[in-house]
């Protein structure tokens, strides 16, 4: 369970302030797929930011369990962020110079996992995302679908209860993007973890258990589908 | 993250910029190089330094000097100025410098002392002319000083005295390089056993007055007139008994005819003999009774005036020499280093912001802002670390290969070296690299720590 309660973001001071974000209310239910769906400098990507804890707003709690995590010290929501959220970028963001390997293990580093454990977890999460036989290729040689699907892997290693995915099928095309889709949800429905998208994407919002639209920093509407009572 | 994957990434981060990893780290390592060149330089010096005294000095020896000038080192400067000073008829001048003297009594005085065993007097011997049997007669110039038995000196050919022995008072010793002179292959040394030398030693004109000089050319003419103004002379003949070995430790390089102190005094008498200097010493050489302390025994000769440098107190001196100069050089690798803080800062800012995205991306996935910065302040720790194993290596090898040459030039002798690396300071220089480098990636780190993640992953 997720609420967020009263989250307000400004930019600026006094005359030029501009308002990201303005009392933005809602709760998402643990095991669901959500999807944040708006224009442009709507203020998703900024809502994203701030329910991971990577950005801070001006007022406003992100509950996450039972705790407020812009209560949190740094170092707390850090290592929160390591070891329960999971992050999807529009651009990938692997590593071009390191293998897939040692992509994956970044995520392992950050939540301090002991060495012993690493390759086993390095190798399930590369096999998830059926990318066992590019254990040893350089990120940079793969494939724009290849590594969003290294970069699944990377978010997955570290079984999160939250995973994040901003634009994720934004930079590829319809096949490998529907490859990449069917990988989030199906890690989302398997671990019941929940998955928060933020997209443009109609089709991909339309594939969650919940829209949230938001337009000049408010929310204008929340769908919630039926079949989730069905999960 | 842990320290150990941290370490892990930062060295994987520089063997991915190796160029610039390896510019860097040789920008360091000039600094290092010159350090640990210039700490083997100093180690080796002081090494040399006392193999030297102790080849040549005996730990229970003293210099004794009746005048503070020489064991004050406090004031050096205004000690030896030149300038217009009161007569004392106790005081010596020696190239320039006026000093007071030992004299007989103060000689006779210390030799009554019980904590000294021994007490010669520095004879200043100038003889006019030696000659030397094996030459028929040719005349050389040649040092005389009296045999210090405090060392033992390498013996060529012949019995030279045993340590703390004294030659007889006929006996004389000549150094290995007046062989050459003397036409005698270093193979037929055995020749010049047994031989004569002969050294003139003339008085100190005494001064004469008109009369004296009038009555003398009036008895034996222009000739007896300079007899008179010329001064006497005597000639005292030696019979070598040995002949001195070269000694490449040899501190001062005595090169004379040695003789007993016996003599050394009858000659020295003889043309000291009415004047001042007579019965007057520049110093006193003197051996403490073993199992008393050198150290002791000056302070007990200060109580009475008498002012000593030990053995120790020479080493010291030329520790000093060897320290300042050590410094001048230490200084200029230090100056190095300091430009290469600048290469390291200046690179790593250059790594920072080329690296923007990775450091939003770490911290996205939840690493601290210490975990970066501890990741920037490890890659500059690997540099530091490269360009002082990369220095001291250098130095090492550059050591290794120049001291035969070194050693050839400065005549120092087989065996010794003026580099001396020892593992201990040259790990040392290595920390010390390490530790520069840390301190100036210090602000590339804090940048990178501060570093936006949304900003850093804003895609356009």
């Amino acid at each position: 369970m997720i609420e967020v309660k009263q989250v307000t973001k400004t930019y600026g001071k006094k005359k030029n302030i501009f308002t990201a974000l303005d009392d933005v209310n809602f709760s998402v239910p643990s095991n669901t797929s959500v999807a944040i769906v708006g224009k442009s400098g709507s203020g998703k990507s900024t809502l994203m930011h701030i329910m991971s804890g990577l950005d801070r707003p001006q007022h406003g709690e992100i509950i996450i369990g039972d705790r407020d995590i812009l209560k949190l010290k740094a170092r707390q929501t850090d290592s929160f962020r390591a070891k329960q959220m999971g992050f999807v970028f529009q651009s990938f963001f692997v590593e071009a110079n390191e293998s897939c390997y040692e992509n994956v293990s970044l995520s392992l580093e950050m939540s301090r996992t002991p060495q012993m454990e690493r390759r086993k977890r390095i190798e399930a999460a590369l096999a998830d995302v059926d990318l066992t036989d590019k254990i040893k290729s350089k990120a940079g040689d793969l494939s724009g679908g290849q590594k969003q699907r290294l970069a699944i892997a990377r978010a997955i290693v570290n079984q999160p209860k939250l995973l994040f995915a901003d634009e994720p099928t934004g930079n590829l095309d319809t096949a490998t993007s529907q490859v990449v889709e069917d990988l989030l949800f199906k890690y989302q429905t398997d671990n019941k973890a929940t998955l928060i998208i933020v997209t443009h994407d109609e089709e991909l919002a339309a594939r969650c258990d919940m829209q949230i639209i938001i337009s000049d920093g408010k929310i204008s509407e929340i769908h919630e589908a039926a079949k989730k009572e069905s999960k | 993250m842990k320290t150990i994957d941290i370490v892990k990434r930062a060295g994987r981060n520089l063997g991915r910029a190796k160029s610039r990893t390896f510019l860097t780290a040789v920008a360091i390592s000039v600094g290092g190089f010159a350090i640990v060149a210039s700490l083997a330089a100093g180690t080796g010096a002081k090494h040399y330094v006392d193999q030297v005294i102790s080849a040549n000095m005996d730990e229970q020896s003293l210099v004794i000097y009746a005048d503070s000038k020489f064991t004050d080192t406090s004031n050096a400067a205004t000690n030896f100025a030149p300038g217009l000073r009161e007569y004392d008829p106790d005081s010596f001048e020696s190239q320039g410098v006026d000093m007071k003297a030992l004299t007989q009594d103060n000689i006779d005085q210390l030799r009554q002392r019980d904590d000294l065993a021994s007490v010669e007097p520095f004879y200043q011997l100038q003889p006019q002319y030696v000659t030397f049997g094996v030459d028929k007669g040719q005349k050389y110039s040649s040092d005389v000083y009296a045999y210090d038995g405090s060392k033992v000196s390498p013996t060529l050919v012949g019995n030279m005295p045993e340590l703390h022995g004294m030659l007889g008072d006929d006996d004389a010793v000549i150094p290995q390089a007046y062989l050459k002179t003397l036409g005698i292959e270093e193979s037929d040394a055995q020749k010049a056993i047994g031989s004569e030398v002969t050294v003139r030693v003339q008085q100190t004109p005494q001064s004469v007055d008109k009369d004296e000089i009038q009555a003398a050319f009036m008895k034996g003419g222009e000739k007896a007139v300079q007899k008179l103004t010329e001064g006497k002379t005597i000639d005292k003949t030696f019979q070598i008994v040995a002949v001195m070995g070269n000694s490449v430790n040899e501190l001062d390089q005595q090169q004379g005819v040695f003789i007993s102190s016996n003599a050394a005094k009858e000659l020295s008498d003889f043309s000291t003999e009415g004047t001042d200097l007579h019965g007057k010493y520049m110093m006193a050489f003197a051996v403490v009774k073993d199992g008393l302390d050198p150290a002791e025994v000056k302070d007990s000769l200060k109580n009475d005036k008498f002012y000593a440098s030990t053995a120790e107190d020479l080493q010291q001196l030329l520790f000093t020499f060897v320290n300042v100069l050590l410094g001048i050089v230490i200084g200029f690798g230090a100056l190095a280093l300091v430009v290469s803080v600048f290469g390291i800062i200046n690179t790593q800012y250059i790594s920072v912001l080329e690296r923007t995205q990775q450091i939003g991306l770490m911290k996205a996935l939840g690493a601290s802002k210490r975990d970066i910065a501890r990741l920037f302040r490890y890659e500059a720790a690997w540099v530091g670390f490269l360009g002082g194993a990369l220095g001291a290596g250098a130095a090492w090898i550059a050591g290794t290969i120049a001291n035969p040459w070194i050693t050839d030039k400065l005549n120092l002798g087989d065996g010794n070296s003026l580099l001396m690396f020892e593992l201990l300071p040259s790990i040392g220089v290595i920390v010390l690299l390490v530790i520069v480098a840390v301190v100036s990636g210090w602000l590339p780190s804090r940048k990178a720590a501060r570093l936006d993640p949304i900003e850093a992953l804003r895609t356009e």
